[in-house]
């Protein structure tokens, strides 16, 4: 019986993930890896938190293995599966074994998304038995030191049928974030999409008003990528005001009136 | 059944069968036909007995005969035309009798019976005045037909003049306190519209009376367009009574598209939601927009209620006017965001020596 397993330089970032840390999270994550602990990153929707993870990746010199959970995504799309290769039965190692084996980091995006048996496979890789059972393979993982679980959620859209429980939330570290705090938001969009502080400064200014609109309508704020999606539109040559509304009107919101009064707010900082 | 025998014939193909045409020498044919479709002019069971009877006649060749025959059936038939079928009948075989006066005496006899007695005096005048009795009946008829329509209408209009009186009475109750809420500079063109409506229809004055109170406070439309969308609603009015009060309660689509079409600048309604959530992303707080027809149900003064005309009217366009809403719920946005009105006597003292540190002693 062959067993195969992904090439963890499929995984390895080549580069230094830009990141600006908007508070102690660098820290605490470091300490909670060298703690051998998992982490859980919360917030809304493109804060920053992937990036933080890649870039944290990369400070610790792990690799980084990611799988944005799904509805459909089960235990056995985790950890591996038997499947069929010709007239020989082959053992694939899913995504979670390939990173713990590899001592990387193992990031679970939007986790609750993910079918309620999935939680209960990382349960054992978050309390002091750091172990990987493979129930299909007989078979149990020991997890090296190097290995960090991290997963994401995002607070915000969850329902109740779709939160978290206790008996998972409680085996992790918890960072929260938000979106940076305007100078940083601007220093971010800056670097990330090449435009000078004046239209950086206008960007973030009109995320903060649209952000004022999350209880009135919208489920969601601006997020920091799309002002960076912004900024990359400007800088490629497109009108301020259409690039606002093709990456913060449209994006965040199909109610036509939401829309206009958001273009409103764009008229005014452009 | 068939004519076959030329064009004069007419109708005569209803009396004449195949066997009988067949039965006529073909030269005589076409008089044959036209002979029958004279008589059957007179009446139609005549013609089909002659149509049966003239073939012999032919047969024999015997034009005197056929002359004798016919003019004596017209001559019984005048008199009755049911003896004349009988005698139409019976006469060829009488022209055949031993005695060649039977048949002129059998005619005669039948004449003076059918004819009878020459009338009386008395029946002659009873006669002439049932006929005069029914000449006059027949002149009344139509005049009996438009009294009934008279009467109704006269109960119809009855019962309309008291719904008017009705409602002029209602009219005259429900005006006062409208009046009381009508802004003065409104009052001369609402009295002389509502009048225009009240002499037309009461009903729909009273419909005319609120809401032209409406339009006109909340500055809606202007005394000129009032005066229009009144005469519009004139014009349904005197075609429909029904739809002319339902335009004038606002209650119909025209009556709203006239309004808007006569709206001058933008309403608020419109762009109330827009300004809305402007005022909320720039102020951060819960704003509510409010035209200021709508004063009367809001705490002016609140933080969070942003008062703005009803229409914009300051430019030609809708964008420059919304525009100057924009301003305008920018500049209450603004006014909540840093407590404009958020000033009670208790903040004296701190607001006082604020100011003192800020700006020095002159400024307290």
């Amino acid at each position: 019986m062959a067993v195969e397993t992904q090439k963890m330089e499929d995984y390895r970032l080549e580069e230094e993930p830009y990141y600006l840390p908007v508070g102690n999270e660098v820290e605490l994550f470091t300490a909670a890896y060298e703690a051998h602990l998992p982490v859980m990153l919360k917030g809304p929707t493109g804060c920053g938190k992937t990036r933080f993870v890649e870039h944290m990746s990369w400070k610790l010199g792990r690799t980084l293995v990611t799988v944005g959970c799904h509805e459909d995504l089960t235990a056995s799309d985790l950890v591996g599966k038997y499947t069929l290769r010709g007239d020989e039965t082959v053992w694939q190692d899913g995504p979670l074994t390939t990173a713990v084996k590899a001592g990387g980091i193992a990031y679970l995006d939007e986790i609750v998304e993910a079918r309620k048996d999935t939680t209960v496979v990382i349960h054992p890789l978050t309390d002091d038995r750091r172990i990987l059972p493979l129930e299909k393979k007989g078979e149990v993982v020991q997890a090296p030191l190097e290995f960090q679980l991290v997963i994401s959620y995002n607070p915000g859209y969850q329902s109740v049928l779709k939160d978290l429980k206790h008996s998972t939330k409680q085996r992790f570290v918890a960072l929260e974030f938000d979106y940076p705090e305007a100078s940083l938001e601007e220093e971010i969009v800056k670097q990330e999409s090449g435009v000078d502080g004046d239209v950086a400064e206008r960007l973030v200014k009109v995320a903060e008003k649209v952000r004022n609109l999350r209880t009135h309508g919208l489920e969601e704020g601006v997020s920091t990528r799309l002002l960076v999606y912004a900024g990359q539109l400007i800088q490629g040559g497109v009108e301020p005001l259409a690039a606002c509304e093709a990456t913060i009107c449209r994006p965040i919101t199909d109610d036509l009136e939401m829309q206009r009064s958001i273009l409103e707010l764009v008229n005014t900082q452009f | 059944m068939s004519t076959q025998g030329g064009g004069g014939a007419g109708n005569v193909g209803m009396y004449v069968g195949r066997d009988m045409l067949a039965a006529v020498p073909e030269e005589r044919r076409d008089d044959y036909l036209q002979l029958v479709q004279e008589i059957s002019d007179l009446k139609y069971q005549l013609g089909v007995e002659v149509a049966r009877q003239l073939p012999r006649l032919f047969q024999e060749q015997d034009d005197e005969a056929i002359e004798r025959y016919l003019d004596q059936v017209r001559a019984i038939a005048e008199v009755g035309w049911k003896s004349g079928v009988e005698v139409a009948k019976q006469l060829p075989d009488l022209y055949h009798a031993p005695d060649p006066s039977i048949a002129d005496a059998y005619v005669e006899i039948v004449t003076e019976a059918t004819v009878g007695a020459p009338d009386d005096e008395e029946t002659q005048a009873f006669a002439a005045e049932l006929e005069d009795l029914e000449r006059q009946l027949r002149e009344i008829e139509p005049k009996q037909q438009r009294a009934t329509e008279l009467k109704s209408l006269l109960a119809a209009r009855d019962r309309r003049d008291e719904r008017r009186r009705k409602h002029a009475q209602e009219l005259a109750a429900a005006l006062p306190p409208i009046l009381a809420r009508l802004r003065p500079k409104h009052r001369d063109c609402y009295m002389r519209e509502v009048r225009l409506v009240a002499s037309a229809d009461p009903e729909a004055a009273l419909e005319a009376a609120n809401t032209m109170l409406d339009l006109l406070n909340g500055e809606r439309v202007s005394h000129d367009g009032a005066a229009e969308w009144v005469r519009r609603g004139l014009d349904v009015l005197e075609k429909n009574k029904e739809v002319g009060r339902g335009y004038f309660r606002m209650g119909s689509k025209y009556s709203l598209e006239v309004l808007e079409e006569l709206r001058e600048g933008l309403a608020l309604r419109q762009v109330a939601r827009v300004l809305k959530l402007y005022a909320t992303a720039l102020s951060g707080r819960d704003v509510a927009v409010r035209g200021i027809d709508e004063m009367d149900s809001v705490d002016r003064f609140g933080p969070d209620h942003i008062i703005l005309p009803a229409d914009m009217r300051f430019f030609e366009d809708d964008d420059r006017n919304f525009v100057a809403y924009k301003v305008a719920a920018a500049h209450g946005a603004a006014r909540i965001e840093f407590g404009t009105y958020r000033f009670t006597l208790d903040e004296i003292p701190d607001t006082v020596a604020e100011l003192t540190t800020k700006y020095g002693l002159g400024a307290a």
